[in-house]
């Protein structure tokens, strides 16, 4: 299988790079333009924030990784790249990157929730734009199958690999369900916001913001069609709320041991959430000490990420079994695929040649005999390749042994110079 | 037939502690694929024991309550049985073996020292008694229960307070859950111990001539339903909540505990069968 990829990503260039390189759907389109002009025939184009990677089967058989690495770079002369910044692949090796890129593992946040759909995304851009052929697309159906059992089969992208979701995690072990619980978010700065939605797509019952400048508070809570809270009274208020995360750049402490008791006495001790995710901290940390407070600094949720990311690691060996079974049975495909012109080739062959003796000798017959010579040659012809024939049909279709099924077809071409005897033909 | 019960007998045991090995392995590996067979172990390990109280039954031609050591193999079962049902009806797979080990230490004990009694006293034939028996166990296999689920909040609450993200935190449901859980065990065990009590109370002085209310089972179980009653009606009424409810509900289970064995053992009551 002659797929090139070529791949700048986290593990070969550096962010500003990977930033330049970074592809909006339009780009991506013009990229396919160019590409089906003068390089290949079919294949797709990947981008994400991580990542931008070209796979395809070149419209030259002579072209290599070089030539679609130099295509990638003379888009962006302006930027610095060269050849060290990229990965390449050829035939199984590309395929088998393309299912490490799909199941997660070769993400820069191992087991990445998102990456399965961004790839897809990426190829039905490709497909929109007839770029994703017959093969492209079979290959892109092992990549989906092989993504989704890696979701269901192992545990690649279980458990919170961030701290905000991670916040969310420890808060779903303390209560049964967010959507009776309420929350208050104090700060809404990048860390607060991406907490107030990880809150909201958990399905949290009322939600509430508060921030020092009221217009920032105001525009996040609109976003979120949430509650807001003034800051300078959001602790009369602190009683009304089951979850509260704090993520304010604040130098000082926002609440104090004794604000967190006062709330505590009024909700009759029900249980309280305390996220503080800020540095330095908002929330004075001996809080933990009462009774019914569940008290959390970023600290204490790294230990979970940790954690998470630590058990992700270890199914790693499990995703990369489900990946070598599916490049297997994409090879078995492929083979099989390529067994059929193999035998239609071979009868050809040999049909040639039946055809160029008997023309050859045919006046040495009677005209009599010339019908009987025509039948005892295609019967000899039959019978030769008969067995060949029925080997090549079994070992494509039972798929038991890619490797081996790819070497026998070799073999066979080279013997009789099937390639080759195509090429002579078209010299002639 | 003795051949079967004698089978059984031994039998049960080794069913309880297989089945407390599948779950056990399942809550350690996390693993989802033995998430139905050890539902299925748990069955066919119950249904045996189903088979063994009946066969026992109706070749010794009474229930066997006559004795503690054939209430502790009835209270393996009714323990077993109510975290099954429990287990389906919530479908809360986790906390298995913190419940069938139980089931393992009162069958074990129940298997070495149970005996054949045919012969009964008449007055341990009566229906009444039946019903007396029956709810008080399932009574206390609600307490039991109760108790793991309390010692089982507690577990987790000090994880997450101390910030010790292990198995407990992997494994087990949310707090919140677990509360639940050991509140309404609570709740039925208290429901079916007030039921023991009042039969109890109507039946015992007429059958025994000699009864008295100072009796340590009868003042061990007034205890223990004094303490649910007060645990349970102060959750009910938003007083007491959390920690305070479990601690209080595994309380209530030692203390049941220890009063049946002290009564059982120690002392020479009309309320001794043994």
């Amino acid at each position: 299988m002659n797929l090139l990829a070529v791949s700048i990503n986290h593990r070969t260039a550096p962010v500003e790079l990977r930033e330049a390189l970074y592809l909006g759907n339009e780009d991506i389109k013009n990229l396919i333009g160019s590409a089906k002009e003068k390089l290949l025939s079919e294949g797709f184009v990947l981008c994400t924030c991580n990542r931008t990677e070209v796979y395809g089967f070149p419209i030259d058989k002579n072209t290599s990784y070089f030539d679609m690495q130099n295509f990638v770079i003379d888009k962006k002369s302006s930027f610095n790249i060269n050849p060290e910044h990229f990965q390449s692949f050829l035939s199984r090796e590309a395929v088998k990157h393309l299912f490490s890129v799909i199941t997660g593992i070769d993400s820069l946040l191992v087991g990445d929730n998102q990456i399965f759909k961004q790839v897809k995304d990426s190829f039905l851009l490709s497909d929109e734009m007839s770029f994703a052929g017959f093969l492209m697309k079979r290959i892109f159906d092992f990549a989906l199958i092989a993504g989704k059992r890696a979701l269901t089969e192992t545990e690649i992208s279980e458990g919170a690999v961030t701290v905000s979701y991670s916040a969310v995690q420890l808060i779903e072990k303390i209560f049964s369900s967010l959507n009776k619980k309420s929350a208050l978010v104090i700060g809404a700065g990048e860390s607060g916001e991406l907490a107030a939605k990880h809150l909201q797509d958990r399905g949290i019952g009322a939600l509430a913001i508060t921030n020092r400048t009221i217009e920032k508070a105001e525009k996040l809570a609109q976003s979120l069609n949430s509650k807001i809270i003034p800051f300078t009274n959001f602790k009369e208020h602190l009683h009304e709320f089951d979850i509260v995360i704090s993520a304010t750049s604040s130098h000082d402490l926002i609440l104090t041991k004794a604000d967190i008791k006062s709330a505590m006495k009024k909700r009759s001790n029900a249980s309280l959430v305390l996220m503080d995710i800020a540095v330095p901290r908002d929330i004075d940390p001996d809080s933990k000490n009462l009774d019914y407070v569940f008290y959390h600094d970023i600290d204490s949720l790294n230990i979970i990420v940790e954690q998470n990311l630590a058990k992700r690691k270890a199914e790693i060996p499990k995703v990369e079994k489900i990946i070598e079974e599916e490049v297997d049975n994409l090879f078995n495909w492929y083979n099989s695929l390529q067994a059929a012109p193999t035998i239609k080739n071979l009868r050809d062959h040999f049909e040639n040649i039946r055809l160029e003796e008997v023309e050859k000798n045919k006046n040495k017959f009677s005209t009599d005999d010339q019908e009987k010579l025509e039948i005892v040659t295609k019967r000899i012809i039959n019978k030769i390749l008969h067995q060949p024939t029925i080997e090549l049909r079994k070992s494509a279709e039972s798929g038991e042994n890619t490797t081996e099924s790819a070497v026998r077809i070799g073999i066979l071409r080279d013997l009789f110079g099937i390639d080759n005897h195509g090429k002579n033909e078209e010299k002639k | 037939m003795i051949n079967f019960i004698d089978f059984l007998n031994w039998v049960l045991p080794v069913f309880y502690i297989v089945t407390f090995a599948i779950y056990s392995y399942d809550f350690m590996t996390g693993k989802k694929e033995l998430a139905n067979s050890k539902r299925l172990f748990l069955f066919i390990t119950l249904l045996f024991h189903a088979v063994y109280l009946i066969v026992r039954t109706i070749y010794f031609g009474h229930p066997p309550i006559t004795n503690v050591f054939e209430i502790f193999t009835v209270l393996a079962f009714a323990v077993s049985f109510s975290y099954f049902i429990l287990e389906l009806v919530t479908d809360i797979r986790g906390t298995g073996p913190f419940i069938i080990i139980i089931s393992i230490l009162f069958q074990i004990i129940s298997s070495i020292e149970i005996e054949h009694i045919v012969a009964v006293k008449q007055v341990l034939k009566s229906n009444l008694l039946g019903v007396h028996v029956f709810s008080a166990l399932v009574g206390y296999s609600g307490i039991t229960i109760s108790a793991v689920y309390g010692f089982l909040y507690l577990m987790l609450y000090k994880e997450i307070k101390l910030n010790q993200f292990g198995l407990i935190f992997d494994r087990l449901p949310n707090l919140e859950i677990l509360e639940r859980l050991s509140f309404s065990s609570a709740v039925i065990g208290f429901v079916l111990l007030t039921c023991a009590i009042v039969i109890g109370l109507i039946w015992l002085p007429r059958a025994f001539p000699n009864f008295s209310y100072a009796d340590p089972k009868l003042i061990g179980t007034s205890i223990v339903w004094i303490l649910y009653g007060i645990g349970i009606t102060s959750k009910l009424l938003g007083k007491w909540r959390g920690k305070k409810v479990v601690i209080f509900s595994i309380i209530g289970f030692v203390i049941a505990i220890l009063s049946t064995m002290l009564s059982n053992f120690l002392s020479l009551s009309f309320h001794s069968f043994y």
